[in-house]
């Protein structure tokens, strides 16, 4: 048990519960596959894309575009901070020497 | 305690590293070229038995002083060993043993392995020298033989992507070595002592005085930018990126659990111990969240899951500077906390991504899928590891963060809480892409015939994923490891009074 002020965790009882749903999720899942057994055909199974078929190497979810609501509404940062992680190690070392000028503009102030 | 432990825990690996290349011809002459790799792994469970017999003396409230040579400090060379670094060292050798049987099969396919277990012997003792030595100069030599071996090490494939890697972490990584060497000479300039116990003392005193000299903020900077491009903190972090993508992964979770930790430990250390500057806990904070949210959001649109995998590695990093800016009791137990389980399951990702790069030859997201059925034991793995970082009851992960967000209520601080919690969810976000991309979804026709990775890979992550699940069932445990060490950085007196009082 961890305490905090006027708050706790019990990790063991927390665990003992999260099991305990999944284990009736579990039931229930295997209890709906009795009535619902899917067999579906070969044909069925297949995926099709303006009347072509689709390979299965070709259904990827593109990984970068995967959360793009996330990216419109970061737009600036993937803007203006992203195109700044280019490889360039001129623009990384420029990047330690303004890590430098702000971290001694921090200490300057918190030890004045 | 072993006798001579503390010097015996730097030696060890360090006349490992030198015989490895002897133990290789000899092995190689006999045909057991395997005898290099089994001395490898009993060099580094020797080293974790040495640190681990400090532990009943330490966490007893000794600091354990070594001098060598007998001369007493401020003269000679001690090294001084508090709460703090003995997790650190713990974390180093558990993490460095775990690499050592996964390296066995992980790097079997490539050649020049005694070169590859020098460098990563030599890593090693530069991490245990930056981490028991009382002697700030000690420090930055080990700090070099950490560094240098490092580079080699994310070049060591010499294809193109690690030596371009390689050069560019090794040219960031020296600016950050040159500045701490330079922090070194203006102090010993000014207080004429290297000896972080002397040093811390007669610094205090500079401090009694009014007005503070301009040298002094200047040296605490040098440093806290030194080991923060090593710490890969934001906006030092751009050689990480990079190194972990072109690195074996073997060598990334080294770095992920052995040298990052090192560098949090010497920042702490430095500011904590040497410039006792609790003053500067608002700028760990600010450079802590912005780390937080630059990794976690850059995190989220990656392709290539191990350099997914850094950037989160920055994220996380952003968690501990967090929970150590607070500056309360709690909020440096949550830091150093999220510093071992992060050393925890940083290393199990990487181990993980490493074994579908074995069995795969890729770590591109887009070429992959439906990894699950093939590599049901990995994938389980992956998952544990990917719940636990991003902070999902009942894994260590959540144990820490949620000690940091406490701390930062208790604080006053609920914006930057929010924050860290917001980032928290978004850290499970990109987890999820990756097990989607991974092991989900439609199989690629040449991923058909993949077969699961072989057990002495998987034996050290299923080891670290039994960490993820008991310190997050047990967090009591994490914390009774954690509470010498943040006694120690806050207890600077103690410290002081214990070396000095050696002499």
């Amino acid at each position: 048990m961890m305490e905090f002020g006027p708050g706790f965790w019990g990790p063991i009882v927390a665990t003992a519960v999260m099991l305990f749903g999944v284990g009736i999720a579990y039931l229930l899942l295997l209890a709906s596959r009795k009535y619902i057994a899917p067999k579906p055909s070969s044909e069925k199974l297949k995926t099709y894309g303006c009347g072509e078929e689709v390979k299965s190497e070709e259904m990827h979810v593109d990984s970068e575009q995967f959360y793009s609501p996330i990216r419109r509404a970061f737009k600036p940062f993937y803007k203006y901070v992203q195109p700044e992680h280019s490889g360039v190690l001129s623009t990384y070392l420029l990047w330690v020497i303004a890590g430098l000028i702000i971290v001694l503009i921090a200490v300057m102030l918190a030890l004045r | 305690m072993i006798a001579h432990a503390p010097i015996l825990a730097i030696v060890v690996p360090l006349f490992a590293g030198f015989l490895t290349p002897v133990v290789s011809i000899v092995a190689k002459r006999f045909g057991v070229e395997r005898a290099r790799d089994w001395f490898v792994m009993g060099a580094a469970i020797l080293m974790l038995l040495i640190v681990a017999s400090m532990a009943p003396a330490v966490w007893r409230g000794e600091v354990l002083v070594y001098k060598l040579g007998g001369w007493s400090p401020p003269w000679g060379i001690v090294l001084a060993v508090d709460g703090l670094n003995l997790l650190v060292a713990l974390i180093i050798a558990s993490v460095v043993s775990l690499i050592a049987i996964y390296s066995v099969v992980y790097m079997e396919r490539d050649s020049g392995l005694e070169k590859y277990y020098t460098l990563l012997m030599l890593v090693t003792a530069g991490c245990m020298g930056v981490t028991l030595t009382g002697d700030v100069f000690n420090l930055f030599v080990f700090f070099e033989i950490m560094s240098i071996s490092s580079y080699a090490l994310v070049a060591f494939r010499r294809n193109w992507d690690s030596v371009e890697a390689g050069i560019k972490y090794m040219i960031i990584g020296s600016l950050g070595t040159s500045f701490i060497l330079l922090s070194i000479t203006l102090m010993y300039g000014l207080v004429g002592s290297l000896n972080i116990a002397d040093l811390a003392g007669k610094i205090e005193a500079i401090k009694a005085t009014q007005p503070l000299p301009m040298i002094v903020p200047l040296m605490l900077t040098l440093f806290v930018v030194g080991f923060g491009i090593k710490i890969a903190m934001v906006p030092l972090h751009a050689w990480l990126p990079d190194a972990y993508q072109a690195a074996p992964s073997a060598v990334s979770a080294l770095l992920s659990g052995a040298t990052t930790t090192v560098g949090v430990y010497a920042m702490l250390r430095v500011s904590y111990m040497l410039f006792g500057a609790l003053a500067i806990g608002t700028m760990f904070i600010i450079l802590g969240l912005v780390t937080m949210v630059v990794g976690g959001l850059m995190a989220l649109t990656q392709r290539d899951l191990k350099r997914l995998l850094a950037y989160s590695s920055i994220s996380q990093m952003g968690y501990i500077l967090l929970g150590v800016g607070f500056g309360t009791a709690m909020g440096i137990q949550g830091g150093l906390f999220h510093l071992l389980n992060n050393a925890i399951y940083k290393v199990l990702l990487f181990m993980c991504a490493g074994a579908i790069v074995y069995r795969v030859g890729t770590s591109n997201l887009d070429e992959l899928g439906g990894l699950g059925k093939n590599m049901p034991i990995t994938a389980t793995l992956f998952i544990v590891g990917a719940l636990a970082i991003s902070g999902v009851p009942p894994f260590n992960g959540f144990a820490s963060k949620w000690t940091i967000y406490v701390a930062g209520m208790e604080a006053g601080q609920p914006i930057c809480t929010a924050i860290a919690v917001v980032m928290s969810a978004l850290t499970l976000a990109y987890f999820l892409k990756a097990i989607n991309s991974m092991f989900l979804g439609q199989q690629p026709e040449h991923l058909r015939e993949v077969r699961e990775a072989p057990l002495p890979m998987l034996f050290p992550m299923l080891v670290l994923a039994v960490f993820c699940v008991v310190l997050g069932i047990l967090p009591s445990l994490g914390m009774d490891l954690v509470r010498p060490a943040q006694g120690a950085v806050m207890n600077q007196l103690g410290y002081i009074g214990s070396v000095m009082g050696a002499g």
